[in-house]
């Protein structure tokens, strides 16, 4: 079960499309940004990663998108770009399937919505905010503009979101299903979410350090990453091997032989899983200090490995003073590249790609092949 | 891997307004037996009562507490899980060591809107975490795996009103694929004040008990609740056989593209996941006994429901189950698609509660008394916000 990367569209604070994520990992993370929200009588202020979604008018008419929050357009314009570096903004889509992935969807308009019950009571709660506030309101709106009539799938597995909703698409094209799948991620930042953020872990004033495994250093982030895939022959960004999603077992470790990059972003209560889960000596890149910390961040992380597996080359990942584990720095040798993420519960969501079908071993070609390439 | 291959059903549970468990939902189902009435888990400001479906507290086991630190909806999916692992026969301690995934639709049970935190952060006061944690810890497919210490995949779907249609399709594509020995799949959900007065602000909610395919119908009510099936793969199967209740043959899935609240109005997206699930029977027919259509008794699902049945399978019985149980939104389809299995089983189906005077603008009518049915195969249909249309076809089980 594999599927080909044709196409990629990517939206965070690096700015919009491929050339500004590649550009941002040749020349290094800008600063974080800020997030201002008034919260127990005071202005707050804090660190995080934001997205602007402004180049959607290129694709899509301000008119259209009159009634669109910034949720969705994040997600239409990631899924825009994703068409277009594929060469496929134009043309019939009846064979192209929808799936999005969101830890916690349009929260933005979820809480816009309850600020119109709260402030002009039950009977004036806006229809408008409630119709976009349902999590599958950003695949509605990508499938609207982009006259997709397939199958629609939407996601919401907090930090597991990518892996799980990713596993329906290969199993899509794997299927026959489709024979294109638009798949895509997309998180938000709101001032609750920047709240609850201090609250649970403090302050972090940024940058993250991804490899300080034991320190919060988590700036929170937003964005989107959309792949075009097809189950055909030939890849412009490489192939995606297999998906893996499960709760991590004593004594488990990936198979140590491909790159590993990691979303590791400044979690401790996240980072310890990935100490357990992979083997020492292994290869690892994190890449989130480019984007902030956010549950589909892993989308951004394949973007990456998309990226560096058409360039055959990983981008200078960001590993501080030094790697824990007696981790190495990740490079390509080992002719792929697994992208791992952990939540906070024990499960682990791990991708592989390769740079194509003859690099795709017998072991590492599907899920089965990848739990039996797990050493114990 | 092909689509063809068909999934044993080997569990099914529910619990809603209707009742616990599955056996006592049929009943009422089957006696027409229905309570709306005003909310009680909230308290509204709309001056007329909209009646909802409320599942009485003393329907949870004990095992699921209220004090579980767990969101309803968690607490609903835990329960109708149970249920349905009991009805194929598991005990929990018996799938360790096994795969075993979990795949849950809804939509409150992903959504974080909690009103009273939210209340107090807009006043510029300090909400407890409390109710974050607790939001937190209710993923509703990471709650069921965690009850259960389940070691399989885990897939929270939030496609609206299709989500627990769309949670089985994804647990049978898991055995096709050979990533679980079993799986979880349905949906669950609960009534919230957010979409309370979301569904009341889209003016599709009645003032009165639901009337899905009437002459009358004025909206929907609001339900809640959950639904599950037990999906086994067929090396299991073969250490267990004459289990299924039924098989899961087909599914089928497409998108309007044409509005994100209402279907398309010539049912382009729901003849199309139509005529997908149906591609197992290739052109045969016949053999369907009949169809739980999605029935809100909104007018516009209503009338593009009847129109596309009547269009495609015009002599085929359909009913709604909706009158006995409000729509339940993220959990319709798993509700239904237990109702689903254990009606084939039964061969015959309830009337469409709140049918009195079937619409004659339709170019067909649903079953408006208990009706007995002939076929092996049976259709379970979700229409949703954002225009998708999920279709699973069901085949009669082994299962004595």
């Amino acid at each position: 079960m594999k599927a080909s990367i044709q196409g990629l569209g990517v939206v965070g604070a690096f700015g919009c499309g491929v050339a500004a994520l590649k550009e941002s990992l040749l020349q290094g993370p800008h600063s974080p940004g800020e997030l201002i929200f008034t919260a127990e009588g005071e202005e707050r202020r804090m660190a995080a990663y934001r997205a602007d979604p402004a180049p959607l008018e290129r694709f899509v008419s301000k008119r259209e998108t009159r009634r669109v929050d910034h949720f969705s357009k994040l997600a239409l314009l990631g899924a825009c770009l994703a068409l277009e570096d594929a060469g496929a903004l134009e043309g019939p889509r009846d064979d192209l399937g929808l799936i999005i992935a969101s830890g916690y969807g349009a929260t933005r308009t979820t809480f816009g919505f309850l600020d119109s019950v709260i402030a002009d009571g039950d009977p004036c709660a806006s229809p408008t905010l409630f119709s976009n506030s349902v999590h599958n309101a950003a695949a509605a709106h990508v499938a609207i503009q982009l006259r997709i009539t397939g199958p629609t799938l939407t996601v919401s597995q907090f930090e597991m979101s990518v892996a799980s909703a990713l596993g329906s698409a290969l199993a899509w094209l794997a299927e026959g299903r489709v024979r294109r799948v638009l798949f895509g991620a997309v998180d938000e930042i709101c001032p609750v979410l920047g709240y609850c953020h201090r609250r649970f872990f403090g302050a972090s004033p940024g940058p993250i350090a991804p490899f300080d495994l034991e320190r919060h250093s988590a700036v929170p982030g937003e964005g989107a990453a959309f792949l075009l895939l097809d189950s055909g022959g030939s890849s412009r960004y490489g192939l995606i091997a297999g998906v893996e999603l499960r709760r991590i077992r004593a004594g488990q470790q990936l198979p140590g032989h491909t790159a590993f990059i990691l979303n590791v972003d400044g979690h401790p209560p996240c980072s310890g899983h990935y100490s357990r889960l992979l083997p020492t000596g292994a290869g690892v890149a994190a890449f989130t200090p480019h984007y902030g910390s956010f549950p589909t961040g892993q989308a951004l992380d394949l973007a990456v490995a998309a990226l560096a597996l058409r360039d055959g080359r990983l981008p200078p990942g960001i590993c501080g003073e030094a790697l824990p584990n007696g981790w190495q720095p990740a490079t390509l040798d080992g002719g792929g590249v697994t992208c791992v993420t952990c939540d906070g519960d024990g499960y682990f969501g791990a991708i592989r790609l390769t740079a194509s079908s003859e690099n795709v071993k017998p072991d590492a070609t599907g899920i089965k092949g990848m739990e039996n390439g797990c050493q114990k | 891997m092909s689509r063809a291959v068909s999934v044993a059903v080997t569990g099914a549970g529910c619990l809603c307004a209707a009742g616990p468990d599955l056996d006592s939902c049929l009943a009422a189902l089957f006696s027409g037996q229905r309570a709306p009435a005003s909310p009680r888990l909230f308290t509204t400001g709309h001056p007329v009562p909209y009646p909802v479906f409320e599942v009485e507290e003393d329907f949870f086991p004990a095992t699921c507490p209220p004090d579980s630190g767990l969101l309803r909806t968690a607490r609903l999916a835990i329960a109708g899980a149970g249920q349905a692992l009991a009805d194929a026969g598991w005990e929990a301690e018996a799938l360790d060591g096994m795969r075993v995934g979990v795949a849950v639709g809804t939509t409150v049970g992903s959504a974080m809107n909690n009103e009273d935190f939210y209340r107090e952060f807009r006043s510029g006061n300090r909400p407890g975490m409390a109710a974050i944690q607790r939001f937190l810890a209710s993923n509703p497919a990471a709650a069921v795996a965690r009850r259960f210490r389940l070691n399989g995949p885990l897939q929270t779907v939030v496609n609206a009103c299709s989500s627990g249609s769309d949670a089985v399709a994804v647990g049978a594509q898991w055995l096709r694929q050979g990533r679980c020995d079993l799986v979880i799949a349905g949906g669950a959900d609960e009534l919230c004040r957010t979409t309370y007065n979301g569904f009341v602000s889209l003016m599709i909610t009645s003032p009165e008990a639901v009337r899905p395919f009437d002459r009358d119908r004025r909206g929907l009510n609001l339900g809640e609740g959950a639904g599950f099936l037990v999906l086994e793969s067929a090396a299991l199967e073969q250490r267990r056989p004459r289990r299924a209740r039924a098989r899961l043959v087909g599914c089928g899935a497409a998108c309007d593209a044409h509005h994100l609240t209402a279907p398309h109005p010539r049912g382009e997206g729901l003849k199309r996941a139509l005529r997908e699930a149906l591609q197992p029977l290739k052109d045969d027919w016949r053999g369907i006994a009949f169809v739980n259509a999605h029935g809100t008794g909104t007018p516009d699902n209503d009338r593009v429901e009847g129109m596309v049945l009547g269009e495609l399978l015009p002599k085929v019985p359909f009913h709604s189950t909706k009158g006995c149980t409000g729509h339940t939104l993220g959990a319709a389809g798993g509700i239904e698609a237990a109702f689903t299995v254990a009606c084939l089983g039964l061969g015959r189906i309830p009337a469409s509660v709140g049918c009195d005077h079937p619409d004659p603008q339709l170019p067909v009518a649903p079953v408006t008394r208990v009706t007995e049915v002939a076929g092996r195969y049976a259709l379970s249909q979700s229409l949703a916000f954002g225009g998708n249309n999920t279709v699973l076809l069901f085949e009669k089980g082994d299962r004595p």
